[in-house]
């Protein structure tokens, strides 16, 4: 790990990177960003034109469009208002700037020690200061269950702190069907969506092929992060048109429970934003990092699985995630032809 | 850049939109099929923003599906009542083509091999030869009831239930028609056979109009992009992507999370090859298939969208909005909440970037 200092900065560096108010994003610069905030956030939907702030777009949709703007597009929930006029790094609260530093923080930490889990390495700057060997580590059995009983805890900590919920109480949600057995797949940790995206220079989403030595080095905890184990918990999708009438999708029949809890973090809205999708704006991301996917073939599969299983997982752990239509095996239109409204009865033809 | 307009057309369907097509080629003829049992016609006028209702066709129940023929005086419609009609727009006149057991919920037409498509929940696809109206259409069993049909110059792709995805080659089906006793020999099989990408039910389906492959969305806010060559180098390429949900703001109780809207309708620019969908939670969006990338989302509209069609010269896009149908409804209606909205493209406006 000759090159840590470009794969992971250090705090300083990452606090001192410029962010967007909005989406919580951060840039390599200042230009970046204010780019960013005009094509993400303050750009016309009707006619394409970027303006510099909210209350400029704001002007412009009244006086160009004659239309009222209510929201900020592509922004978290909670930063929607367009009362806040930001540009750039300016005008941003001073307790969102706190709250923002603290995240970078509290993130910073949870991956480095993350990082040192699965490398067995120290710290930088500390170099010996966990003690065994650089390459090869060798850990009695007492270390290996000391790290693991610190783990342990720190995964807790985590789940209270990050509130993404208790374990994933399978009780079904607002008269859904209730669910096939419980996920083997442990809670998306707010972490995983974005961890990797702090990390500039790095891709958003690593190419699976980093993940195998964290998996292997990973104790058999109770809640490994899910992107770790996922790719290889779900066997991968045989090729099109093999599978047809095989064994069925994985939550085929009803609907996915979803138990969890309210998200509380920014890494949690941030995650809702990233999963989102469409309405939220990292759908472009996403996207992205489908096209990395795509370029690695054999990596597709796993990558694939990964997705299904983090949807699976994180729909399920997710209380608030609900399917406005879940029936997989009848169309709402089916639905509707059999309401009184619309049934047709054969014999009434005239 | 051309200013980009948006209006709405006057006297829309009394009820929910089932299905919304453009006329072929430069026409601005827009059909509209409706759960009032009326299929509607729209003209957009010449330099106004205006789409006039030129005619409305009733039929015996619903109607869910609708497709212009080889002109823009032809049409044909699938009806809850389980028949596939012919309407002369010109004279308003309505030929039965044939009748399936159960209500028929698809119809599409191809203008390269004149053959129209019909797919009903009884499982079946009815290939219909419109040159030769008195030809008994050629019915094709399917191992499942299907959702969504559409055809690309040479492809028929019919999604079902369980996830099934069917490939037809439109000659091949053409050729069997046109066959001595089409009946008496094996109904033809499938050019293809799929696991569909997407998890959940089905929506909807659209073809790219180059021919090279389509697009697939379920209810589960997800969209699916597929090649038809089966090589591993083309599956490879297939990717699929998750669109139209909503995050639920922490302080509204519920708990937070997401919404997950349906992605009811999927269209392709007949020019530039990118394609619009539209979900449950109200938006249109242009994505490029190509670059990977959304290019624009649309100011959300009042009610779910319903469908979506580019016109044939790709200048226009219009827009069926209604409401939803959610899980769980015991009653349902659209009634005064049904809007189709026309919407003027820039000329760049649907233009992809080109794959980066």
């Amino acid at each position: 790990m000759g090159k840590k200092k470009r794969g992971h900065p250090d705090v300083e560096e990452l606090l001192s990177r410029p962010w967007c108010y909005y989406c919580e994003r951060d840039f390599e610069d200042l230009k970046l960003l204010i780019s960013h905030q005009k094509a993400k956030h303050f750009k016309c939907d009707r006619c394409g034109k970027r303006l510099n702030t909210a209350g400029g777009l704001s002007v412009h949709m009244n006086q160009v469009h004659k239309e009222n703007l209510t929201s900020v597009e592509n922004a978290l929930p909670n930063r929607q208002g367009l009362d806040i006029e930001i540009f750039g790094m300016e005008g941003v609260p001073d307790d969102i700037v706190q709250q923002h530093n603290q995240r970078i923080i509290q993130n910073f930490y949870t991956a480095q020690a993350e990082r040192q889990a699965a490398t067995g390495n120290p710290p930088r700057g500390q170099p010996g200061s966990q003690g065994p060997a650089k390459k090869i580590k060798h850990e009695t059995p007492e270390e290996l269950k000391k790290r693991l009983a610190e783990h342990r805890a720190k995964v807790a900590a985590q789940k209270a702190g990050g509130a993404n919920g208790g374990p994933p109480a399978a009780a079904p949600t607002d008269g859904q069907s209730p669910a096939q057995g419980t996920t083997p797949f442990p809670p998306p940790q707010p972490a995983y969506p974005y961890a990797p995206a702090g990390v500039p220079g790095a891709l958003p989403y690593p190419a699976p092929p980093t993940y195998p030595p964290t998996t292997a080095a990973f104790p058999p905890g109770p809640s490994p992060p899910p992107g770790t184990t996922a790719p290889f918990s779900i066997p991968a999708r045989p090729p099109s048109g093999a599978a047809q009438g095989a064994a069925p999708p994985y939550y085929y029949n009803g609907a996915p429970a979803y138990p969890g809890g309210a998200p509380s973090t920014v890494d949690e809205l941030m995650a809702n934003a990233a999963r989102q999708g469409g309405a939220g704006g990292d759908d472009i991301d996403q996207l992205i990092r489908m096209a990395e996917a795509g370029i690695r073939p054999a990596a597709e599969a796993g990558k694939n699985g990964a997705e299904e299983a983090g949807t699976a997982a994180g729909e399920k752990k997710k209380k608030g995630s609900r399917m406005v239509y879940a029936d997989t095996d009848i169309s709402p239109e089916e639905r509707m032809a059999m309401l009184p409204r619309y049934r047709w009865v054969e014999g009434n033809s005239a | 850049m051309a200013p980009a307009t948006q209006f709405e057309a006057a006297q829309p369907p009394s009820d929910a939109i089932s299905a919304l097509v453009f006329a072929p080629g430069t026409s601005k003829r827009l059909l509209v099929s409706s759960w009032d049992k009326n299929v509607y016609l729209y003209e957009v006028a010449n330099g106004t923003d205006e789409a006039n209702l030129i005619g409305t066709f009733e039929h015996r129940a619903p109607v869910l599906d609708v497709c212009f023929g080889a002109s823009p005086d032809e049409a044909f419609t699938a009806g809850v009542d389980r028949q596939v009609k012919r309407i002369d727009l010109t004279t308003g006149e309505q030929t039965v083509l044939s009748k399936h057991s159960e209500s028929v919920r698809c119809v599409v037409y191809s203008t390269e091999h004149s053959l129209l498509i019909s797919a009903s929940w009884d499982g079946t696809l009815h290939v219909h030869n419109t040159a030769d109206p008195s030809q008994t259409p050629l019915t094709i069993p399917l191992p499942g009831k299907p959702h969504a049909l559409a055809a690309s110059p040479s492809k028929l792709v019919v999604a079902m239930t369980a996830r099934l995805v069917h490939i037809y080659d439109l000659p091949t089906l053409s050729k069997t028609l046109s066959s001595q006793q089409p009946q008496q020999q094996p109904p033809p099989q499938p050019w293809q056979t799929r696991e569909s990408s997407l998890k959940f039910l089905t929506r909807a389906v659209a073809c790219m109009p180059n021919d090279a492959g389509y697009a697939t969305s379920s209810i589960e806010g997800r969209v699916a992009v597929e090649w038809f060559d089966d090589s591993a180098e083309s599956q490879a390429r297939k990717y699929a992507f998750k669109c139209h949900r909503q995050a639920v703001p922490e302080d509204e109780g519920g708990g937070g999370g997401d919404v997950v809207y349906p992605v009811n309708a999927l269209a392709f620019h007949p020019v530039y090859g990118t394609f619009a969908s539209g979900g449950g939670d109200g938006t249109v969006a242009l994505w490029d298939a190509e670059a990977k990338r959304r290019m624009r989302q649309y100011q959300r509209f009042p009610d779910s969208v319903a469908a979506l069609a580019f016109s044939g010269d790709g200048k226009y896009l219009a827009i069926g909005v209604c409401p939803g149908f959610e899980t769980g409804m015991e009653d349902y209606s659209g009634e005064g909440r049904t809007k189709v909205f026309v919407r003027e493209l820039g000329e760049t406006e649907a233009k992809g970037k080109g794959a980066k």
